[in-house]
């Protein structure tokens, strides 16, 4: 269970980008936190791991009070927690399987950091979470040389074989074209309902979010301003969310349109 | 300034309106060149005179260097391997040591700023000295020839191979290592798996092509008396035994050329 407790979070350069934050989330539920760019979707997901501070308030991860954490906590703290990207992130010079393997690699002793070994029981953990994404057949090409759709999958492998709680995405198909985006979060949702993993994910395409996610949360200027069932959302819920920019959220609703 | 002194010249268009052309600064770009030209030619004592008639000394030298002395081989093949071993040795240690270096002088991946701008310092500081210099230095501190030598060509190295090393570090793309870094790895870790992948092919590269450079440099280092095969230059010199440095410079031809080839093949491969 995720928990924020008048959550704020101020960056150095004096901007606010969370303010006030009070959620509760439960182990296995699917989240899709939408809202305008710059609305402080990002900042909240990554506050949940530590990748950023939080400057006020507290937040819990299973009675882990996130803020407390040190150095070596923070790191075991966040292998249990799973994070996608919209660029993928994954090193592109090297094999499929190889950045599957390195979700391995904090528990491994020294010898094997240093060396780039992996275990045979790794390997073949490793391709178990290639094959639950089905790209088995890829695991020795080399990264650059799949498709957007494929190397979010192989990113997806990556965090499986971490075999984390909680996953977190942040715009996951907002580089990917319609259809793969749709099997991109079909395999979202099974891994979610399958291994009750718990999914948090910003997206923009505000459809697929409705389609796919059991809750949603929108953000405008730092604050949540709609907290709820994604059957319960509104043509004005949606409004108030995008407020101040319809054109913004006509081009947003179009475009998840042009998915389905 | 320069504007004030010269003034614009002014183009006036049919329909009245009147555009600034800006004076050439091309003639005072001149005028200063061939007077930094001229007192160059003063200080050095350069003289065409002199140029044109010992020129001729030059046409002596080559034609007795066209006839080496073979029979020099076997003085030539113990100071030519030394000089190998000295860059391979030098080369390699330095590479090794270029890399942690280059790490700690990468402001993406180290937050301390202090040892930033520190290892940044050393890794200039040591580029700024010419590896004659510090070959000069190191016999004096160890005495060996060749030790001096590998010593000069490892500082140089890993100078070298460290700044290009700490610039593809810092341009390279950081995704990976965020990714890498929310698995739980420490910033080391996500160095090693997801930076190392990317720099690689152009560290090996990098690396072979500063060997290439050294095994050149090792070749005049014996001068200073860092061992290697400079030193039989610089005796044949002396004697004006042009024959067999004629030889000398054969074999190292044919060395440096064999070495180049071979490093530049395998470079090609890398990238």
């Amino acid at each position: 269970m995720i928990e924020f407790i008048n959550v704020e979070k101020v960056y150095p350069n004096g901007t606010k980008a969370l303010e006030n934050i009070n959620l509760k989330i439960d182990q296995g539920e699917f989240v899709a936190v939408i809202g305008l760019s710059g609305a402080g979707k990002s900042t909240l997901i990554r506050c949940i791991n530590r990748m950023h501070d939080i400057t006020d308030g507290q937040l819990f991860v299973d009675e882990t009070n996130v803020s407390n954490l040190k150095g070596k906590q923070i790191r075991r703290f966040r292998r249990r927690i799973g994070m996608i990207f919209q660029s993928f992130n994954l090193v592109t010079r090297t094999t499929v399987l190889k950045n599957v393997l390195v979700s391995f690699v904090p528990d491994n002793p020294l010898w094997r950091k240093i060396t780039g070994l992996y275990t045979q029981e790794q390997k073949r953990k490793a391709l178990e979470a290639l094959d639950k994404v089905g790209i088995l057949d890829k695991a020795y090409v080399r990264v650059d040389q799949l498709s957007g759709g494929q190397q979010q999958r192989v990113a997806l492998a990556r965090t499986l074989a971490q075999n984390p709680d909680i996953i977190l995405a942040d715009e996951p198909i907002a580089s990917l074209d319609p259809v793969t985006s749709k099997l991109v979060m079909d395999d979202f949702k099974r891994i979610n309902q399958e291994l009750n993993i718990s999914v948090i994910m910003n997206i923009h395409h505000v459809e697929v979010a409705l389609e796919y996610a059991d809750r949603i949360i929108g953000i405008r200027k730092g604050e949540v301003v709609f907290d709820g069932e994604s059957a319960k959302v509104t043509d004005e819920i949606l409004q108030e969310i995008y407020s101040g920019n319809i054109e913004e959220l006509k081009a947003a609703l179009e475009e998840s349109h042009a998915h389905v | 300034m320069y504007d004030k002194i010269f003034p614009p010249k002014k183009i006036e268009l049919s329909n009245g309106r009147v555009v600034l052309e800006k004076r050439s600064r091309t003639p005072l770009i001149l005028l200063i060149v061939m007077i930094a030209v001229y007192y160059s030619a003063q200080v050095t004592g350069f003289s065409f005179e002199v140029l044109f008639k010992r020129i001729s000394e030059f046409f002596i030298i080559i034609k007795e260097m066209l006839k080496p002395n073979w029979g020099y081989i076997d003085g030539i093949w113990p100071e030519l391997m030394s000089t190998l071993k000295m860059s391979l040795f030098g080369s390699v240690a330095g590479a090794l040591i270029a890399l942690p270096a280059a790490l700690l002088a990468s402001a993406n991946i180290i937050k301390n700023r202090v040892i930033v701008a520190v290892c940044k310092t050393v890794l200039s500081l040591l580029r700024t000295m010419p590896t004659l210099v510090t070959a000069l230095i190191a016999t004096y501190v160890f005495d060996l020839p060749a030790t001096a030598g590998t010593v000069a060509i490892f500082l140089f190295t890993i100078s070298y191979v460290g700044k290009l090393m700490y610039e593809a570090i810092e341009n390279v793309d950081m995704g990976a290592f965020e990714a890498m870094e929310s698995i739980g790895m420490t910033r080391i870790e996500a160095f090693r798996y997801a930076i190392i992948p990317q720099i690689l092919p152009g560290y090996l590269s990098t690396s072979l092509f500063c060997f290439e450079g050294n095994v050149r440099y090792a070749a005049i280092l014996g001068y200073v008396g860092a061992g290697g095969i400079g030193k039989l230059i610089n005796e044949t010199i002396g004697w004006r035994d042009y024959s067999s440095l004629g030889m000398i410079v054969l074999m190292l031809v044919i060395t440096v050329y064999t070495i180049e080839t071979i490093s530049e093949h395998f470079r090609k491969k890398l990238i």
